[in-house]
């Protein structure tokens, strides 16, 4: 079983050294010849405007709370996806019409949320 | 290979509980929400140890992906918390932590040292196949409400966040 | 898998899902009507009303549904039997009486009204969920389901600062009991190697399987954690801080249906999960409940006594009550189990003290609502649910005063009151059972209430009104008034039939017998 795993602990260890690797790299290689100008924030290129501790709007929360849910649905899709093959032959319509069900009850929320304006941006 | 296992088990515990601790001890509430991440991953690395790939994946997808995201908006979306960084954002009970992680301690440890008989038994329900078709089979029914429950969820966060 | 029969016996729940789902839709297309509210009100209760006959018409059904087609002798997650059928009258009644006494109350107090009643159906499916659930898989989505409904309810007044914190603190004591629930059943379901509540007690019930193993040191942690996640919907004592700040801060219409609905769902839970799956532990949590009965009595009865908001003496006062109803509990003796397969017919189980509670419950169920409709309609009236605020009322509202009067008797557990027939069957298993301790607390804790009731009573019967306008009741709370006033006196006076269809109702399916 862990072997299946190895290649996921191979892509983290190259992971967690990506951004150590390319910092230190232009450490190594860059000039350093630092200005005030050089050491302020960087910002689309403009001068900083205010803390950078802004507060968000609610419309994000909003949409995360939405995005939560749908995650969780697709978190309980996956099993029925990978059953779904065997269980048809062996039972025709029948898991299909019972995630028909469970996929419906769903996007009775999501009429609800976009009749509500939950989706548009404000 | 149990040496590697359990030098794994060991790392990632580690980073559990450090995430965990940082959760405590951070100095303001954003930073104790991406330390929350830190223990989040650490438990999807305990779920891949179990030999419960599903787990690992949902706890990845909604734990780490969703609700540490959800997490750090409702942070950024409190005037207050993110305007005074200052204030230390635990109250400092160590006195009844102590005595919490005693008693947790003392039952794990009891728990531990018992004389445990290995089971015979086939594993219960792991693998992803096996899941999706308890779904449909014994747990069809919780399967269904999931989704009724979700709804519910849905509306009730629109009704009480939206302005 | 799904046969013909689940579907004709889930009718309830079908009615249930499929209304809340029909009025939250319909609510958003027909937003621009001006009669879209009243017509969806009178739609909401139809829906109801139609779950409460599907469920009446089940009456004397044995029946475990959503069962694997695998393996045929296997039980199921959902059971209809007399239990789950008295349960489910009992959710539905409770939502079609707040329902009624709410619908005018609801209006100009916040946008969302067309959720408001979606959601009571939603809730109401939660607690018809929770009756039924024989696995513990269910047991905790239900009871899950239940709460993130209850919490939704609670703070649906968005511009209240008191319905936010009372939401705010039930949701965070909520789930950290969740979370304790959870850990209580994934014990159990170590310890047992199965969710279904039959076959943990076929486990139990092996002499071999786990009698004298280390597992056996498990089991009282499970039923503890258990406890917590039931007793928190409950509000008995350990986990009852939450209710007086979410009861004070909720719309008092769910109060009142926090105060009865979530109650008795919670108490068919823990006596279906208790006697179905542990029997074999009833020494063990049978001792339980006598500890947390007297304390939850006892702390109930006397933090009312200092208390000025009246939903909040009643949040403390429905503890005290909750406490009552747990003598019964305690005086359950799982007497005779017999091992009967579905489809056989009869009874399952047969617990003494367990008719005590349903008859209790019921009783409590219009009294306790009828008092809530009598907080309602001077909240809706005249603004206020502080004790000056009814200062008077026997000249503002003669007919609320003597109702709320005859309520109050009730609760006390006066004759010839429904309350009295509740209390006499519970104390009466707790003397069977030679509990005469736990007889004892709940006889002084009975004297104790009378002491707050008599405050309101004062204020309604003898001081003068700061402001002598009639009150005048909306129809819809007059009729809920007359519903919880002539079947608490109904009950009281004519007991047979109600004490004939609790005890009808305490034949839970029994152990399933696995060849």
């Amino acid at each position: 079983m862990l072997a299946e795993w190895s290649f996921v602990g191979v892509f983290l260890v190259i992971a967690l050294a990506f951004p150590p690797l390319g910092l230190v790299t232009a450490w190594l290689l860059r000039p350093k010849r630092p200005g005030p100008i050089k050491k302020s924030t960087y910002e689309c290129g403009l001068e900083t405007v205010g803390d950078t501790w802004v507060q968000f709007k609610v419309q994000y929360y909003i949409y995360a709370l939405i995005f939560v849910i749908f995650d969780i649905e697709i978190a309980f899709l996956l099993p029925w996806a990978v059953a779904h093959m065997g269980l048809s032959a062996a039972q025709g319509i029948l898991p299909l019409i019972e995630v028909v069900i469970f996929v419906g009850i769903l996007v009775a929320g999501l009429m609800y949320a976009w009749r509500k304006g939950a989706l548009e941006w404000i | 290979m149990n040496v590697f296992l359990t030098s794994i088990f060991v790392i990632v515990s580690v980073i559990t509980l450090v995430g965990a601790l940082g959760v405590v001890m951070a100095r303001t509430v954003f930073a104790s929400g991406l330390w929350l991440i830190l223990s989040f991953a650490g438990v999807a690395g305990l779920y891949v140890l179990l030999e419960a790939p599903f787990l690992a994946a949902a706890q990845i997808l909604i734990y780490v992906g969703a609700v540490a995201v959800l997490i750090l908006f409702a942070v950024m979306l409190t005037r207050r918390v993110m305007g005074d960084p200052g204030v230390s954002q635990n109250n400092s009970q160590w006195g009844a932590a102590a005595v919490v992680a005693a008693l947790m301690f003392i039952v794990l440890s009891l728990t531990s040292v018992q004389n445990w008989r290995p089971s015979t038994e086939s594993p219960p329900l792991l693998a992803v196949n096996a899941l999706g078709e308890a779904f449909l089979g014994p747990y069809l029914l919780p399967f269904e409400i999931v989704s009724v429950v979700l709804l519910v969820a849905l509306v009730g966060a629109i009704i009480l966040a939206r302005e | 898998m799904v046969s013909g029969l689940d579907f004709q016996l889930f009718l309830p729940e079908t009615i249930l899902l499929v209304g809340g789902i029909a009025v939250l839709i319909a609510d958003l297309f027909l937003r621009e009507r001006a009669d879209r509210e009243t017509n969806l009100a009178w739609v909401s209760l139809a829906i109801l009303v139609a779950a409460l006959v599907a469920s009446a018409a089940q009456y004397g059904v044995s029946e475990s549904l959503f069962r694997s087609s695998a393996d045929p002798v296997a039980p199921g997650a959902f059971v209809v039997d007399g239990f789950t059928t008295f349960f489910r009258i009992i959710a539905i009644l409770t939502t079609i009486i707040v329902f009624l006494a709410s619908v005018e109350y609801v209006r100009g107090r916040t946008a969302f009204r067309g959720e408001f009643f979606a959601l009571m159906i939603f809730s109401t499916l939660a607690m018809t969920l929770m009756a039924g659930s024989t696995d513990l898989v269910m047991v905790i989505i239900s009871l899950e389901f239940l709460s993130i409904t209850s919490y939704i309810l609670t703070g649906y007044l968005r511009g209240n600062v008191k319905s936010n914190e009372g939401a705010v603190k039930y949701f965070l004591y909520g789930s950290i009991t969740t979370a304790i629930t959870f850990y209580g059943a994934s014990l159990l379901f170590g310890v047992a190697g199965s969710t279904n509540l039959y076959d943990i007690a076929a486990r139990f019930a092996d002499p071999t399987a786990i009698i004298g193993t280390p597992l056996m040191s498990l089991v009282l942690p499970a039923i503890i954690f258990l406890l917590a996640g039931f007793g928190f919907k409950i509000a008995l004592v350990p986990f009852h801080q939450w209710s007086p700040d979410a009861y004070e801060g909720a719309p008092t219409p769910v109060t009142a249906f926090l105060s009865v609905g979530p109650k008795a769902a919670g108490f068919a839970m823990l006596l279906r999960v208790f006697a179905v799956a542990l029997p074999e532990f009833t020494h063990e949590w049978a001792a339980l409940m006598i500890g947390v009965a007297m304390v939850t009595m006892t702390l109930g009865n006397i933090v009312a006594l200092s208390q000025t908001n009246v939903k909040r003496l009643l949040a403390y006062s429905s503890i005290a009550q909750a406490g009552y109803m747990l003598i019964g509990v305690a005086g359950v003796s799982v007497a005779n189990i017999a091992g009967i397969a579905p489809g056989e017919g009869g009874a399952g189980l047969a617990i003494d003290g367990t008719a005590g509670v349903l008859l209790y419950i019921l009783a409590y169920l219009f009294t306790n609502l009828g008092l809530f409709i009598g907080v309602i309609a001077v909240d809706y009236l005249a603004g206020s649910d502080t004790l000056p605020g009814y200062a008077g009322l026997l000249r503002r509202a003669p007919f609320l005063t003597v109702a709320m009067t005859i309520f109050f008797l009730s609760l006390v557990g006066i004759p010839p009151t429904a309350g009295f027939i509740g209390k006499f069957w519970v104390f009466g298993a707790a003397i069977q059972n030679q509990l005469f301790a736990l007889a004892a607390v709940g006889a002084i804790n009975g004297v104790i209430s009378v002491v707050y009731y008599f405050r309101i009573l004062k204020q309604m019967w003898y001081e003068a009104p700061a402001d002598p306008t009639p009150l005048r009741l909306p129809g819809t709370m007059n009729a809920a008034l007359w519903i919880c006033l002539s079947l608490t006196l109904l009950i009281g006076l004519f007991p047979a039939p109600f004490i004939e269809f609790a005890n009808q109702s305490i034949h839970m399916l029994g152990v399933f017998v696995r060849s």
